[in-house]
């Protein structure tokens, strides 16, 4: 499986911990409220994998909600921010502070869910083409429910691709709640990635 | 169209923009309104002679440093596009469907996306489109205002409106766990209405109604605090669950209760020993050092209930588990 060096990780992992601050205190300005997130670890896997990672071990296993957005330009991704379907609606719930909790989100609730996943994708995206100095364009969200398989199916994405995993931990009114965000690259968008790190790094340590 | 002349295409999108059921705003690079289409004067009350060429934030200053200004500087610096929902940005624009709202200062629900646009030969522009999803925020409104009626005919008692059984049952449960995680004590009243069977054989069913009813409000009122519930348990039994409440506490609430009910004044001439309609009250606490399971302490409260009936009535008597 493709990997990074630890020091091209280390680097990844900074850059994404920066776009979800910047996420968290966007979405904290919404709700008037204290929100953390935080990425504390990702991780290279193929489709198959990411979806054995995101779908629970339960086989009674409740659905998956993710919201999709497409990006291309420095690195060509598709971007899914993915919770449990109970977590999913956890979260919306304590965002809009709702008292009478139906069991489905609701269409208003659905596109809330969007915004959510459009703030987040982004920053994370966004703070990555400020760091590559590269500009990526991005398309409006779209809001998927399903197993993970059928949401990265329903976005787009080739089964033979690379899932570039990142875990979320979601910090809302003394609730922690974990979703995922997955960019799916294909190989180009490896390569284009994996060499816009390592620019990254040389700049930082003053080699370019 | 593809063989129209340019001027002919113009006017008609220019037609086609004016036509369009949804506000549409387009902002150049230094951020000033290039477009402001039919849709928006018409519920902005500003027209497009005064809004073109002014900078957005000057037009609108309501929307500085809010999620529309974060938006627009997705689109023209970043290349992003951004969706702003109507469930967490409540109305941004100041939109009124018609002058009654004007008065009434009720917005126009919004659901907004604002694009990056490019254009051909000039810097990135930037469109703010935004939709009137007021018909659905009704509907889902309707939704759940019935999701909570049906929701509370389910847990309440049709005839005293207090809670019923069954949502006594799910809150003795999740208060007995919460009690044993957080240490803090938990108390159960078991309450029953004295001599209430020849109450309703002298005075028929209605009147019976009617007194538990009386019974059942006046006990609420002298319950105060929101996690206290008081339900239905049985025909003219009632059962108060009180959380963090120790023994003590329970008997104060217990003797508060007694005499809420005896002040009330309902004449019983049935009655053993006393003129009035009055209750008898088991008290039960949660013993913390031993482990208790739920019925054990309902088996208490209701022992202690026998034992104040056997006392006389019109008392409560506390039982340890």
């Amino acid at each position: 499986m493709f990997a990074l060096t630890e020091l091209e990780n280390d680097a990844l992992i900074e850059i994404f911990n920066i776009g979800v601050g910047q996420a968290a205190a966007s979405m904290s300005a919404i709700v008037d409220e204290p929100v953390a997130m935080s990425v504390p670890s990702i991780s290279f896997v193929d489709r198959r994998e990411a979806a054995r990672l995101l779908d629970s071990k339960d086989p009674e296993a409740e659905r998956i909600c993710g919201v999709s957005q497409h990006f291309e330009g420095a690195f060509d991704t598709q971007a899914i921010l993915m919770f449990p379907e109970d977590k999913s609606l956890e979260i919306v719930r304590l965002m809009v502070g709702e008292a009478v909790p139906l069991k489905e989100l609701t269409e208003m609730e659905q596109e809330a869910m969007c915004e959510i996943g459009n703030i987040i994708l982004n920053s994370c995206v966004g703070t990555l083409a400020n760091i590559f100095h590269h500009e990526l364009h991005g398309s409006l969200p779209q809001y998927h429910v399903g197993t993970s398989d059928e949401i990265m199916n329903a976005s787009g994405s080739q089964p033979d691709t690379v899932v570039l995993m990142l875990h979320i931990d979601f910090v809302l009114e003394r609730h922690q709640i974990r979703g995922y965000v997955a960019f799916v690259l294909d190989v180009t968008a490896l390569h284009d990635l994996k060499e816009q790190i390592n620019r990254y790094i040389a700049r930082a340590m003053g080699q370019e | 169209m593809p063989n129209s002349p340019p001027e002919h295409r113009l006017r008609l999108l220019q037609s086609v923009l004016s036509a369009i059921s949804m506000g549409a705003i387009v902002l150049n690079p230094g951020r000033r309104i290039v477009l402001w289409n039919s849709w928006m004067q018409q519920y902005s009350g500003v027209t497009a002679e005064q809004a073109l060429d002014q900078p957005f934030l000057a037009m609108l200053p309501e929307l500085q440093g809010g999620r529309v200004e974060m938006a627009i500087h997705q689109a023209l610096s970043n290349n992003f596009p951004s969706l702003l929902s109507q469930t967490l940005n409540k109305a941004p624009f100041p939109l009124y469907a018609n002058a009654l709202a004007v008065e009434r200062q009720e917005r126009i629900q919004q659901a907004i996306e604002v694009t990056p646009i490019a254009v051909a030969g000039a810097e990135r522009h930037c469109l703010i489109q935004i939709n009137d999803v007021s018909i659905a925020v009704g509907r889902e409104k309707l939704l759940r205002e019935q999701a909570l009626v049906l929701r509370s005919q389910t847990f309440a008692d049709s005839l005293t409106g207090i809670a019923n059984r069954r949502h006594f049952d799910v809150a003795i449960d999740r208060e007995h766990r919460r009690a044993r995680r957080s240490g803090q004590p938990l108390s159960l009243l078991m309450i029953d209405i004295d001599h209430f069977k020849p109450y309703n054989d002298h005075y028929g069913h209605q009147k019976g109604d009617q007194c538990l009813i009386r019974v059942a409000a006046a006990m609420a009122a002298i319950l105060k605090r929101p996690c206290d519930l008081m339900a239905r348990y049985g025909g003219e039994e009632f059962g108060i669950i009180l959380p963090d409440t120790d023994l003590p506490q329970a008997q104060r609430v217990a003797e508060a209760l007694r005499s809420a009910v005896q002040e009330l004044a309902i004449p019983h001439g049935r009655h053993s020993n006393s003129q009035h309609v009055t209750v008898s009250i088991g008290i039960a606490t949660l013993d913390l050092d031993t482990q208790h399971d739920i019925e054990m302490l309902i088996g208490a409260a209701d022992r202690a209930l026998y034992q104040a009936k056997h006392a006389g009535r019109n008392r409560s008597i506390s039982c340890s588990t």
